[in-house]
């Protein structure tokens, strides 16, 4: 499952950029495709991987785990599936490591047989491996091996009811051998094997055939690296005319730890950045996506780029599961959805994580409300609140897919609904009150969402971020790569993560370019938020979370500019003040003056109107 | 020195005379009460604000579904702020020592805002008028 919901985030990042423009709806089908996890796997060509030293016939009965036939790496098995529901079970003993891999013959001979292939660990029961179609109706099955010890394969007809006199088949026993091609040095298929590839220089090598789980060939690549260089890897395969669809990976010197991953930077191709922090040799991986597709032949190009200001990252937390929203309390503590674990989880400043709420199915977006509890958007439709002890309830109901929520300084709550890619607004306490139109802005919008400056709704709609000001959208910026879910600083520069990219970008109030990367460290930035003290005063140090590797890190705050906007806050000064305020007898500062017109119409100075909407603030904080 | 004091004192009492709150501003021993009616080209009024000025001003009142909110600048010149559903005819009542001057007093509307907010960009139309 979570191979599959990390499949559909790549396929979310790949997508606009494929096209440069994203498609409409596309956050919709995004989200649908997390929520339902499907994975289709095309039918593929192959090439038979072992020949035969020695033919052995199927003995009858062989139709259980302990009944089955003895066969050898390398022999071929001959048998006939008769009479229908007949099943074959064949044993192997196979060692640690090996790549095993065990195909069928039978439409290619004219058989009538459409066979189908299970493999079974040495308990005889754990399903490890199934195939149907490999080569046609023919099937194969390719497996790395994970303990030494007695493997069992189940032969039987599609459905099982397909045996007859004329269902004769023939089962390869073997191992898929990849060979060396380019630079590379098979086998490679571990850190300890790993071909040394140097900075400034390329590795060339070949994807092997293999069978879609698990994965089969996986080329390492060893780098050695510096503190201090920021890594830039990139995989050709599909440029130079290939089918294939290349993944990359980058781990930690320990040779388990994933730093990076990316799948489609560029059409199928890959590409990653990663700020090293300490020296020593970091392994690179090219493999097929979820193992699927024909072998192909490749080129890793291995590079160090000039870092962002906001290199490097320091990682947060770990072990978050699949995170794709996050917010920061009032305490400092940092709250992100895991889409993968139904659940909430907390990391507190000093970096521990707990569980905060569970029950939420798929929860994407967060953010806190004006009352301090946590709302969330579920993929199940509707949005969580979550009270400060972590109970978690429906809130909202309507809508069709609420996707992003925020909530502006008023208290009030806004959402993006990717159903009908709408923007709507609802009060403190959760009811509806006007919807807007978002299909005119094109793209995927209106998909991820942030409140600006002014008390105004900003939303991505790929690859470009609009605005709504007097109730039309305003285009701010058009970026060439994905936008996910951006934050503001006081000032208006707007933190973007760029998935795709797995780079962050800064943009002026303007949508100028002020930092492009602004951090490059990230893996697959996905959504950013800024850090707030023990008080809930907004900090300058930001904070972004990554699905890809289930991280939330923190960019170099001495390159983050200004203070994150507060959002939502406690109002600060009573009715009275704010009337006599309004009525000319002064009182409030500039900045009082500016976040009651955030408050309110937001049309550049306080008046009645924005008196208006803060005593109805007053009233939600029951001031 | 003593003529200093008085200065800062005075200067202070005439501070705490500046002072806002949505009750009625004071009470008259036997006032005399005026009517302000406003008139709009609008039906989707939601707040406004004003200023009277005429001779003694004492206090202003709302009815009920209303909120009011005055400050009294000086004896004869008070503002305030009105927020509600606001329609044709009387919104505000006017206490005064002599209700039957009504033409010595004036109303004149500062802002207005709908009730989304949104702060009128033009007074055409709008009047606000002191009846007894």
């Amino acid at each position: 499952m979570r191979i599959a919901i990390l499949a559909v985030l790549v396929l979310v990042g790949a997508t606009p950029l494929r096209a440069q423009t994203p498609r409409p709806g596309s956050w919709q089908e995004a989200v649908r495709r997390l929520r339902d996890a499907h994975v289709v796997h095309p039918v593929r060509s192959a090439r038979v991987a072992a020949s035969p030293t020695a033919i052995i016939a199927e003995s009858e009965p062989n139709d259980s785990i302990r009944t089955a036939d003895s066969i050898a790496l390398g022999d071929q098995a001959v048998g006939v599936l008769n009479p229908a529901r007949d099943v074959d079970v064949w044993f192997v003993d196979l060692t640690e490591g090996q790549l095993f891999s065990v195909d069928v013959d039978a439409q290619v001979l004219g058989s009538p047989l459409d066979a189908q292939l299970v493999l079974f660990a040495p308990d005889g029961r754990t399903v490890l491996a199934f195939n149907d179609d490999f080569d046609g109706f023919d099937s194969r099955i390719s497996f790395r091996v994970p303990a030494s010890g007695r493997y069992f394969v189940l032969l039987s007809s599609f459905g099982q009811n397909g045996g007859s006199p004329q269902a004769r088949y023939a089962l390869n026993f073997g191992t898929v051998t990849c060979t060396a091609v380019g630079t590379e040095h098979e086998p490679n298929d571990s850190p300890g094997t790993a071909t040394r590839v140097a900075i400034g220089d390329s590795g060339t090598g070949e994807i092997c055939p293999v069978v879609e789980r698990p994965a089969g060939d996986v080329d390492y690549w060893a780098i050695t690296a510096q503190a201090g260089t920021t890594l830039d890897l990139a995989v050709d395969a599909t440029s130079f005319g290939f089918v294939g669809d290349p993944i990359l990976a980058l781990y930690a010197p320990d040779g388990t730890t994933r730093l990076a991953f990316n799948n489609d930077f560029i059409g199928s191709d890959s590409r990653l950045q990663f700020s090293i922090t300490t020296t020593g040799t970091y392994y690179a991986t090219v493999a097929n996506v979820l193992g699927f597709g024909d072998p192909f032949r490749y080129t890793l190009h291995v590079r160090t780029i000039v870092p962002g200001p906001g290199d490097p990252i320091t990682v947060r937390a770990e072990n978050l599961g699949i995170p794709l929203g996050l917010a920061v309390g009032s305490t400092g503590d940092v709250f992100v959805s895991d889409v993968s674990g139904n659940r909430i989880l907390r990391i507190s400043t000093a970096g521990a994580v707990t569980t905060f709420a569970t029950g939420i199915p798929s929860p994407v977006s967060v953010a806190f409300d004006a009352s301090g509890q946590l709302l969330a958007t579920s993929l199940a439709g509707g949005v969580y609140r979550v009270t400060p002890q972590g109970q978690a309830t429906r809130f909202i109901t309507d809508g069709i897919f609420p996707f992003w929520i925020a909530v502006a300084p008023d208290g009030r709550i806004w959402i993006t609904d990717v159903g009908n890619r709408s923007l709507r607004r609802y009060n403190a306490t959760g009811q509806f009150e006007t919807s807007f139109d978002g299909i005119g802005i094109g793209g995927s919008g209106p998909g991820p969402l942030a409140i600006g400056p002014s008390g105004e709704p900003y939303v991505s709609n790929g690859t470009e971020i609009w605005r709504l000001r007097n109730g039309r959208f305003e285009r701010l910026l058009t970026d060439g790569f994905l936008i996910w879910a951006f934050a503001f600083d006081v000032a208006g520069n707007i933190y973007a993560p760029s998935p795709v990219a797995g780079t962050l970008k800064l943009f002026d109030s303007t949508g100028a370019v002020l930092a492009d990367p602004f951090a490059v460290g990230p893996d697959a930035p996905q959504a950013v938020a800024f850090g707030r003290d023990a008080t809930g005063a907004t900090l300058a140090r930001v904070f972004a979370i990554d699905p890809q590797v289930g991280r939330l890190f923190e960019v170099n705050p001495a390159a983050v500019r200004q203070r994150g906007l507060p959002g939502y806050v406690t109002p600060p000064f009573s009715f009275d003040v704010a009337a006599a305020g309004l009525l000319g007898a002064g009182g409030l500062s500039a900045a009082d003056l500016q976040y009651l017109d955030a408050v309110g119409n937001h049309n550049g100075r306080y008046d009645v109107g924005d008196f208006r909407a803060y005593l109805r603030v007053l009233q939600g904080s029951n001031r | 020195m003593i003529r200093t004091r008085w200065i800062l004192a005075l200067v202070a009492a005439l501070f705490v005379s500046v002072s806002c709150s949505d009750q009625p501003t004071s009470a008259g021993s036997e006032p005399g009460t005026l009517v302000i009616r406003l008139t709009t080209p609008h039906g989707d009024d939601g707040a406004l604000t004003f200023q009277v000025n005429g001779p003694s001003l004492e206090s202003a009142s709302v009815n009920g579904s209303l909120q009011l909110f005055t400050l009294r600048v000086n004896d004869s010149t008070l503002v305030g702020a009105v927020i509600g559903t606001l329609a044709n005819g009387a919104i505000i009542t006017l206490h005064v020592p002599d209700g039957s001057v009504a033409g010595a007093y004036t109303a004149t509307l500062r802002e207005v805002a709908d009730r989304e907010d949104a702060l009128r960009a033009s007074l055409a139309g709008y009047a606000l008028t002191v009846t007894r």
